[in-house]
């Protein structure tokens, strides 16, 4: 075991849990899962092949822990749980406003079929190229550019009007 | 030309086209107001979904989790960190391990001759009483912190000739550390590679009259900056971990048994608190 390769995980936990809250739309469980992607990396360490790209190899088998669980278990979110977009103890009003943010986007990508999710946080959130992103899905780049483009465009719709139906439902209020 | 599907307008906007399909797509936008709009708006979604989960790598990530990163490792560490603790139980036993090295008292002209020149002369309000107290460890929790803050300072702000203010290089490390006899003799440097951060060199320095090292790193990541981890032996009780601000340097403290720790830099708070759990891991200090 290369002392560098657990520097290299340490290194992309950040990313690993963005990823993760990403698909599972819960803080706790996404860090269980990255919990439990560690370990089955560190497991099979030997799989890596050096000179790829390591986040991607780890982007992989965080999906591919979280589709087991999914297939073992009936995965229950809670709506609204407040740990999801849990910002820690700083009150800043950057911090503040992510956190509306995040719920507002989170509540729109939970909308969205698994694969589509996958397709949009590799790309978009994690800015893998299609190619990087189908290695990791292991589809073809055409399935990830499609998945991609429906992910965007339905989610595109839905903060549209979730801001039309925010700003009716002012407009209401102050009538 | 043919108005071009969302498919391909969104692969546009992600950079995925090239040559022609690039051109033709550049063109039908500048031809085409209700397009250039659509465009707009998919850009705008980007931005907020991208911005909206940016929020989760400010957070902390739990110290379960880089355990579990590092717990190859740890199989390995368990042997190791039971024979160090045994090794500073017996040292420990009267607690001024640190102070017994036999370079204390070449600690005290480093600290006079390096750290307290500079704070005369970057610190004028500063009275060479209180410069004298500090040196007699008679400070309060807030001077410490001015003068960690202030250490780290110097370092960054050290030219190519100042090389002298390290007492140990970057390539001595761990062994040279030892070597220096301030530090157990198992002691290792945290590896802060993962975060981008390269061992600068160290530095002896007293701290609320206790020895202390300051160990610097440097990174080429500007929205991370310098670091300056500082390592003291300390008679106080433990303190959990606990920000505080100079300038605008941010500072991450705490002290667990019979030492204190403190990072120093320009990084975000949530950085901060990132690499100090770690060091608490690597160095056993949670």
């Amino acid at each position: 075991m290369s002392a560098s390769f657990n520097d290299q995980l340490v290194a992309v936990l950040p990313r690993l849990r963005r990823f993760a809250r990403g698909l599972t739309g819960s803080a706790v469980e996404a860090d269980d899962l990255v919990q439990a992607a560690c370990e089955r990396a560190l497991a099979r360490t030997h799989q890596f092949q050096a000179g790829t790209r390591f986040d991607s190899w780890m982007f992989r088998i965080v999906q591919t822990v979280w589709i087991d669980q999914l297939r073992s278990r009936d995965t229950r979110r809670t709506e609204n749980e407040d740990a999801a977009i849990n910002m820690g103890s700083d009150e800043s009003v950057r911090r503040v406003e992510a956190r509306m943010a995040l719920g507002e986007v989170q509540a729109a990508m939970d909308t969205l079929p698994s694969d589509q999710r996958v397709a949009l946080l590799l790309v978009t959130v994690e800015g893998l190229s299609y190619k990087e992103a189908a290695d990791v899905a292991e589809v073809p780049v055409g399935t990830i550019m499609s998945r991609l483009a429906r992910a965007r465009i339905a989610l595109l719709a839905k903060l549209e009007s979730g801001v039309a139906l925010r700003g009716s439902s002012d407009d209401a209020k102050t009538e | 030309m043919q108005r071009p599907s969302d498919e391909i307008l969104i692969a546009y906007l992600d950079g995925e086209l090239a040559g022609g399909d690039r051109v033709a797509v550049a063109q039908a936008l500048a031809g085409d107001e209700t397009l250039r709009a659509r465009a707009q708006a998919l850009n705008d979604s980007t931005r907020l979904i991208r911005a909206a989960y940016d929020a989760v790598l400010r957070e902390p990530v739990p110290e379960r989790l880089i355990a579990a990163a590092r717990a190859a490792e740890a199989e390995t560490m368990i042997q190791h960190l039971m024979a160090r603790l045994e090794h500073w139980r017996a040292m420990m036993g009267d607690r001024t391990w640190w102070i017994a090295a036999p370079v204390a008292a070449s600690l005290v002209g480093i600290v006079l001759g390096t750290g307290m020149g500079y704070f005369a002369a970057s610190q004028q309000g500063v009275t060479m009483a209180a410069q004298q107290a500090a040196l007699n460890g008679n400070v309060t929790a807030a001077n410490w912190l001015d003068n960690i803050a202030g250490y780290h300072e110097l370092f960054v702000n050290a030219g190519p000739d100042d090389r002298q203010l390290m007492d140990v290089p970057a390539d001595g490390g761990n062994d040279a550390l030892r070597k220096a006899g301030q530090l157990p003799s198992d002691f290792h440097l945290p590896d802060l590679k993962p975060w981008g951060l390269n061992f600068q060199g160290a530095r002896f320095l007293v701290v609320e009259g206790q020895p202390a090292t300051q160990l610097f790193y440097i990174t080429d990541n500007q929205s991370l900056g310098p670091l300056t981890v500082v390592v003291a032996s300390t008679s106080k009780p433990d303190l959990a971990p606990t920000f505080d601000k100079r300038g605008d340097l941010n500072l991450l403290y705490w002290r667990h048994h019979g030492h204190e720790y403190a990072l120093v830099g320009t990084a975000d708070i949530g950085y901060l608190w990132n690499i100090s759990n770690d060091i608490a891991w690597q160095l056993d200090a949670i």
